[in-house]
């Protein structure tokens, strides 16, 4: 059984980690630990006292308030967008590309798709402005509810106490 | 004996990445095996290993190296500077508006080498950093096209500006690589010398390397890669080769040092092509055994060599290897001709872990290589390695691993077998043990048998021959059920690849594409084409052998020239290779012999039903070998001494687990026992540098020319 330190799993997180032990770490079966190490990692970046659940991204967790158990999606600065099983990103702002002069602006002309088949949803954090997605639909697509975690299967794996509202 | 009258006559040596073999041979074939740790220089490691195989005949290397005649090398020093990206600073010139083709590299580079799980998912999938950085490359206008046709002419002046923007920047070498170059050379050749006018102009002396002066075949990403090898490795690599050539020299050595080489043979290290050199370790075990097998009449041999990391197999037919066209070494594509082999990571070191999920015991594919596993305290290891269950089941001796250099700890081995592996399946410490080296046996029996029946042969064909340090270990393992006329294990175990390189031949191989195809429809114009084709190849590719051997001193006269062909039933995908049944073509009422040579060896090879003449016939490439004589060694004779192992042999018994339960297991010395001996298992053979097991329900004995036959009762 492979084991590895909290360095080697913060070096994973923040894209530092050596080749040799990321493939190793790929290959092989995860270990016992990881769990605990990767939370733990996460929770250190955030100022907020939250218990973190799961990473939904780079900047975007599940967590657990500290007042009522309840399990929301929050920003790494602390914003809310509520209940875990709702779409955050109705609670997000959002920009769309639709035309061919906003796209232009991130792609060269004649490099990006036409916005009358395609266009480019971006979601951002109302109060720090972190970039949290990026959708590419069709122009009437409804908002896409990306992932929807069952918590009480993964706790079940990871043979874990689930939280209490999961 | 005295010593004049049977000198030491000759010397294999594996440089390897943990250990430095030597393997000295008397005249009389009387040898011996030194081991040293290997080391930074590599000279010294050859000098040290050479004192520890000459401390067995009580004799010092400055008395020894004077009267040997022949020395061959193999080493991995050349590959870790091209997986450790170490080489020389190199600048690729290739066609106009392809610069990005080296560093793309081809797909299945992102997984070349790589154990077959990570093979088949996408998120292990990984480019190394290519060897020429796209900084260091530059594009020239000129194209040539499938056919061989000038469709743009070169633009000079746009080399001359690469040439000296690369050089400027500060490359040391300068590789060209242009676009169906294998079909006209023009273009290159007016590249390679404005690069070289161009150095002269700026006053600095760099090689210039064109692939077709290298390797004129088809296939862009292997060509490019080998030609840059030679530049970017080959060459710095030529220097440290000259330093062990030196520093033989002061012992007194008056040999010509020679490198193992991926085609089979051995060349001198001073060789125009020394990338060949960038593989040779394992292949010498497969040399050894063909030699082997001329001598004493084994003609199909399955080769089996089991080291610390890695099974390497090799099937030799009709005493012939098979030749893989395009080897590839270090994850990188390569137009090398390499000796075909089968490897897979799994070794005799590898380490054991328990799969979480599915509660199964998991074998590598990493390894705890020179770290032996947890009984060696010193190692750092806290994995256990299958080395720990052959140590607590008495199948290695823990007070004589590697002749007791290393001291191991059998009791922390078992603790960690019983903690990382035996408590989690809910086994005893011995079961889980032998369920790990049971698992190892069974792999491994699967992949030899595969190995075999995937080519259409039967293992009762073959003989077996076991090697490698943790062949004898294994041997019975692997063999056992498969139904091998004979398993056949050398005395020399260990050192065997070192042995095998001895034997190689002094040999240059050069290759080149050529397209020729010939039906039913075929004129005579047409065949008389495709031999003055064949000839004209054949006549270019002598030309560089026999400039090869120059380099080190031998006339023309002296070099045997052994044209062939690879040929293929028009549509198949697969070639073979054919030695020439004729030294020179003469015109199209040659085409007929070619045939019929070929028909031959496809009928040899596959089947007779399967021949498919009415197909017509390919032609894909021309070779040409040219060797020289070399002193090769003489494979030990040594009278019969009955069947009865002498008391001095028999060191005492140990413990032996074997299928659930412990018996008491004879052990003897190795060096100790005389040919004719027999011993019935369950014994354990120590030598110093292996152990060889024979359990319960087998026997073997030791033949006049110190191989052990190991038989299953």
């Amino acid at each position: 059984m492979s084991t590895y330190t909290k360095k080697q799993v913060s070096d994973l997180v923040k894209g530092d980690l050596d080749w040799d032990t990321l493939h190793r770490m790929l290959s092989m079966p995860k270990d016992k630990e990881r769990y605990s190490h990767y939370i733990s990692v996460l929770q250190e970046q955030v100022d907020w006292d939250d218990r973190i659940i799961l990473p939904l991204g780079p900047h975007l967790f599940l967590a657990e308030t500290g007042e009522d158990k309840s399990l929301v999606t929050k920003c790494e600065c602390g914003y809310e967008y509520g209940d875990y099983q709702k779409n955050w990103k109705l609670n997000a702002l959002i920009y769309v590309r639709d035309s061919e002069e906003k796209m232009q602006q991130v792609y060269p002309k004649l490099m990006a798709p036409d916005t009358g088949w395609q266009v480019y949803r971006e979601y951002y954090c109302p109060s720090c402005g972190t970039m949290h997605d990026v959708e590419a639909p069709t122009p009437w697509y409804p908002v896409i509810h990306d992932f929807q975690p069952d918590l009480k299967a993964f706790f079940d794996w990871l043979d874990l106490p689930a939280p209490v509202n999961a | 004996m005295n010593q004049l009258a049977n000198p030491v006559e000759v010397l294999g040596i594996d440089a390897g990445g943990t250990m430095t073999d030597t393997f000295f041979v008397r005249a009389d074939g009387e040898f011996v095996v030194g081991k040293a740790q290997s080391n930074i220089n590599e000279s010294q490691a050859v000098l040290e290993s050479s004192r520890d195989a000459l401390a067995h005949w009580d004799r010092t290397v400055e008395d020894v190296y004077p009267e040997m005649v022949t020395c061959v090398f193999s080493g991995t020093a050349m590959l870790n500077r091209v997986v450790g990206r170490k080489g020389l600073r190199t600048g690729l010139i290739v066609s106009k508006g392809f610069e990005d083709f080296h560093r793309m590299g081809r797909a299945i580079q992102s997984y070349l080498g790589y154990a077959f799980e990570d093979r088949i998912h996408l998120n292990t999938h990984r480019y190394d950093e290519p060897l020429v950085h796209i900084k260091d490359t530059r594009g020239v206008t000129e194209r040539v096209d499938s056919m061989g046709n000038v469709v743009v002419p070169v633009r000079l002046h746009e080399a001359r500006e690469a040439a000296r923007e690369l050089i400027g920047q500060g490359c040391k070498a300068i590789v060209i690589s242009l676009l169906s170059s294998y079909l006209n050379e023009a273009h290159e050749k007016a590249v390679r010398d404005v690069c070289r006018e161009v150095a002269r102009e700026m006053g600095v002396e760099i090689p210039v390397f064109a692939s077709v002066d290298y390797y004129p075949v088809r296939k862009e990403s292997h060509r490019t890669n080998t030609t840059i090898l030679e530049a970017y490795a080959a060459e710095p690599s030529r220097a440290t080769l000259g330093t062990i050539s030196d520093s033989m020299k002061e012992v007194g050595g008056r040999f010509d040092l020679r490198v193992m080489a991926s085609h089979g043979g051995t060349i001198s290290w001073k060789a125009k092509e020394l990338a060949r050199s960038l593989v040779s370790g394992p292949i010498g075990g497969v040399i050894g055994a063909k030699f082997l097998g001329e001598k004493l009449g084994y003609e199909n041999i399955a080769c089996s060599d089991i080291g610390g990391t890695s099974f390497d197999m090799a099937l030799i037919t009709k005493n012939n290897f098979a030749i893989h066209k395009d080897g590839d070494m270090a994850r990188l594509v390569l137009s090398l001709p390499l000796v075909a082999m089968d490897t897979i990571g799994a070794g005799a070191g590898s380490f054991v872990r328990i799969d979480p999920h599915a509660n199964a015991i998991k074998l590598g594919p990493d390894s705890a290589g020179y770290k032996v596993g947890t009984c060696w305290p010193d190692g750092g290891i806290n994995t256990v390695s299958v080395t720990d269950c052959h140590i607590i089941l008495g199948y290695l001796n823990p007070d004589n691993f590697l002749g007791g250099i290393l001291q191991l700890d059998v009791e922390r081995a078992r603790q960690e077998i019983k903690k990382q592996i035996a408590d989690p399946l809910g086994l005893s410490v011995e079961d889980a043990a032998a369920g790990v080296i049971e698992l190892l046996d069974l792999s491994l029996r699967q992949h030899l048998r595969a190995m075999i029946t995937g080519k259409g042969y039967s293992p009762s064909d073959f003989v077996c021959f076991s090697y490698g340090g943790g062949g004898p270990v294994h041997a019975y393992g692997y063999t056992k059920g498969l139904g091998f006329k004979e398993t056949i294990v050398p005395a020399w175990a260990a050192g065997f690849s070192a042995f095998g390189c001895a034997t190689a031949d002094f040999e240059y191989r050069y290759d080149k594409s050529v397209d020729i195809g010939i039906t039913d429809e075929s004129s005579a114009e047409d065949v008389a084409t495709a031999t003055a084709t064949l000839q004209a190849a054949w006549d270019e590719l002598r030309g560089k052998v026999l400039e090869e051997f120059r380099i080190n001193g031998f006339k023309d006269e002296e070099v045997t020239l052994t044209p062939g062909y690879s040929m293929q039933y028009l549509g198949q995908l697969n070639d073979l290779e054919i030695d020439s049944p004729l030294p020179v073509l003469a015109g199209a009422q040659d085409w007929d012999k070619l045939v019929d040579s070929f028909n031959d060896t496809y009928a040899r090879v596959y089947a007779d039903a399967a021949r498919s003449p009415e197909l017509g016939y390919g032609i894909t490439g021309a070779i040409m070998r040219g060797s020289v004589v070399t002193k090769k060694p003489n494979i030990p004779v040594e009278p019969e001494a009955g069947p009865e192992p002498s008391a001095e042999s028999h060191l005492g018994t140990r413990p032996f687990y074997y299928e659930k339960k412990w018996v008491e297991a004879n052990i003897y010395k190795m060096e100790l026992l005389k040919p004719g001996n027999e011993i019935k298992g369950p014994a354990v053979i120590e030598s110093d540098a292996t152990t060889y097991v024979v359990p319960p329900g087998f026997e073997t004995f030791l033949d006049v020319n110190r191989l052990f036959h190991l038989i299953e009762c």
